[in-house]
């Protein structure tokens, strides 16, 4: 156990920061639902960093230090899928949508080179035809549509790829929602201590600390989950941080929005960029229940299977 | 960054394992219901810690020169989590073993050590913690007992409350005021025998041993009972209390209890998909306390200094005891309201205390609201 950064995971970090410095700010005269960025998604790409999981001397836990990093900008970029999944299935290139289902919304699908749609015998992993989509306008901060039918191309992956695919999603949302959440806070905690009411910085009331500090441990439990889910890259940790995550994600949205009050709803206020790309989170991939389920399998199944039961599906 | 555990430190792990197992007596379970502090319990750990010592488990973290091994700070909290999640056989003495001796160890006297440090060496001696007072829980500073000096003695007069094992222990750690000034305290180590004092059992819903109020009148103590200098116990006590920044792993008793809540409901047919969601949150909150405790450990054996993290995990562990203490109560009623499952019921005694004991749950959101945050700073807090 050693949660200080090792000098190689500080070097990416430190390099990864002067490309995210000009992204760290909300876009000026944005006022947009989404901001997906097109810049830092190519410079994210050109520079290497997607494929950190694939260097020599990296792997998944270094992956996932860069998707909550890069997750904790106020852009939306595809990162969890091209670093945690790419490896998976040949790397063809990046952004990668994943998809829950024919006809469901799912993330960067107009932008995908790659489509991974995961159903109940596997996954389908093809390329995404342009006249095949549908595009959806939503207050989500990602870009979103929907897949009409299966790439023509695709390949289907069963077993254990099938089953690895499946849990790097889940801890690719465990840490990007950890990111999306740091971020939001620290928003939400900078508002507090300049917005005054009653004489008082609203920071300087204990009712506002006491939740604000509650988040602050959350989403530090989230980050160190998602973490310790990419180092031991198996299914019962990956349920964990998703899980946990997932639950964590609905009071750090409330308690954010309340504490920023009427700016927090307006789009000129970036608020949502962070918030509303957590509402899409909070429920990808089946959400808590999905993972609630997962976790009591891998948790409790071989227990029930020796105490001579059924073990539940 | 990385979580794997080291070739040695499995080999602790699994020896701790080996000595329960070959330790624990077959009605252990029932025992440890009563608490660490019960007569039961603090009879058996004069037995089993004098064992845990011969098997070089019980102070393996102490120095070498003080009887010890100088093991690593990963292997004294290992030992820890699996004698909590057994249910604490070693009964008080895991005050002694944790900070009490290392404190001695800090600021005691030749002849302090010499006598102390050898009977917690044994494994038979019951210490008692005097901070807690009617006037002041978590402001330790607010506290009123005296201690008058009287020449090379001092005679303090006050009250502890909340004091566990006060009634079967030896000697008490105790905090007095040398004088008027907020900050002016000193620790003194006061045989429990002195004429004076007086204990008085709290019953309570937390088991029996667990609560004493302590009334110490004209009590007679030499100097060479005092630890560290006069007016220097606000130093003694922060020390100590850096040992105790890890605090209980109590996640690790959580854990074992949502298992036999979950058994049973196995066993009854119960475990619906609603049931297995609510079992994975309670699950999912102990790993979280988990890893944020090993996050301090961590910060510990780098000899780094306390931060805001400390606090997260307190707060998390709270969190994760509520969560199974909540899931037994909603979906294995019968094992709280029965004697079914002894384990289930000792959990709920302890899960009860952790939002309380060692600073309240909402002093370490102070905490980390100030440290971690930046907030409140310009009220002072």
């Amino acid at each position: 156990m050693d949660f200080e950064l090792s000098s190689d995971q500080k070097l990416l970090l430190t390099s990864l920061e002067g490309l995210l410095d000009p992204f760290r700010s909300p876009p000026i005269g944005g006022h947009r639902y989404v901001e997906y960025s097109v810049e830092l998604q190519a410079e994210l790409i050109k520079s290497g960093f997607l494929d950190v999981a694939s260097e020599s001397g990296y792997g998944l836990l270094d992956a996932a230090l860069l998707v909550e990093e890069i997750a904790s900008c106020p852009v939306s970029v595809e990162v969890a899928a091209s670093t945690l999944i790419s490896p998976l299935i040949g790397g063809f290139g990046s952004p990668i949508a994943l998809s829950w289902g024919v006809d469901r919304p799912a993330r960067y699908l107009k932008q995908a080179k790659i489509v991974c749609l995961f159903r109940h015998d596997g996954v389908l992993v093809g390329t995404p035809a342009p006249d095949e989509l549908d595009p959806i306008e939503s207050v989500v901060a990602y870009p979103l549509a929907t897949l009409r039918a299966v790439p023509s191309d695709a390949v289907h992956y069963t077993g254990n790829i099938a089953a690895t695919i499946r849990r790097r999603a889940l801890i690719g949302i465990a840490a990007e929602a950890a990111g999306v959440m740091r971020g939001a806070l620290q928003l939400t905690v900078q508002y507090v201590k300049d917005r005054q009411q009653f004489g008082h910085p609203l920071g300087d009331f204990q009712a506002i600390q006491h939740r604000l500090a509650e988040d602050a441990q959350l989403i530090h439990a989230c980050r160190t989950l998602a973490f310790r889910a990419a180092y031991e890259d198996d299914d019962r940790h990956a349920a964990v941080a998703c899980l946990y995550a997932q639950e964590a994600i609905r009071k750090i949205i409330y308690d954010c929005h309340q504490f920023s009050g009427a700016m927090g709803l307006t789009l000129e206020y970036p608020l949502h960029l962070w918030t509303y790309r957590l509402k899409y989170l909070q429920g990808e991939a089946g959400g808590k229940a999905r993972q609630g389920q997962l976790l009591a399998q891998e948790v409790w199944r071989p227990q029930a299977a020796a105490d001579g039961r059924q073990a539940y599906a | 960054m990385e979580f794997g555990w080291t070739e040695a430190q499995q080999a602790v792990r699994g020896k701790v394992c080996s000595f329960l197992d070959a330790h624990l007596p077959s009605r252990w379970e029932q025992m440890a219901c009563l608490s660490p502090g019960s007569e039961a319990v603090t009879n058996f750990s004069k037995s089993f810690c004098p064992s845990l010592a011969e098997a070089g488990l019980l102070i393996p973290h102490w120095p070498a020169e003080y009887g010890g091994a100088d093991a690593s700070t990963w292997e004294h909290f290992i030992i820890g989590e699996q004698m909590w999640e057994a249910g604490e056989p070693r009964g008080p003495q895991y005050y002694n073993v944790n900070w009490i001796g290392p404190t001695i160890m800090k600021f005691g006297a030749p002849e302090q050590k010499e006598l102390h440090l050898n009977r917690m060496r044994q494994g038979d001696v019951i210490w008692c913690q005097g901070f807690s007072e009617p006037s002041g829980g978590s402001d330790l500073a607010a506290l009123r007992t005296r201690a008058e000096r009287k020449d090379d003695r001092y005679l303090i007069n006050g009250s502890k409350i909340w004091t566990s094992y006060a009634r079967l222990a030896e000697f008490c750690f105790l905090l007095a005021r040398t004088s008027s000034e907020r900050r002016a305290i000193s620790v003194f180590l006061l045989p429990m025998d002195r004429p004076g004092i007086t204990v008085r059992p709290i019953q309570s819903v937390v088991g029996d041993g667990d609560l004493h109020e302590v009334f110490f009148d004209d009590v007679e103590v030499h100097e060479s009972e005092r630890l560290g200098p006069e007016g220097g116990g606000w130093e003694v006590v922060r020390y100590a209390l850096n040992f105790e920044r890890i605090g209980i792993p109590r996640y690790a008793l959580a854990l074992r209890t949502l298992h036999r809540s979950v058994a049973a409901l196995i066993r009854d047919d119960g475990f619906s998909e609603a049931v297995q969601g609510a079992a994975a949150s309670a699950y999912a909150a102990c790993e979280a306390a988990r890893l944020l405790v090993y996050e301090v450990v961590d910060q510990r054996a780098r000899s780094s200094p306390s931060t805001g993290i400390t606090s997260m995990a307190r707060y998390a562990i709270v969190t994760a005891e509520r969560g199974v203490a909540d899931f037994v109560l909603d979906w294995t009623p019968h094992l709280f309201a029965s004697d079914e499952d002894p384990m289930v019921a000792t959990h709920h005694k302890r899960a009860i205390a952790a939002g309380i004991a060692v600073g309240a749950a909402e002093i370490q959101l102070n905490l980390i609201a100030r440290d971690m945050l930046g907030l409140g700073a310009s009220r002072g807090l």
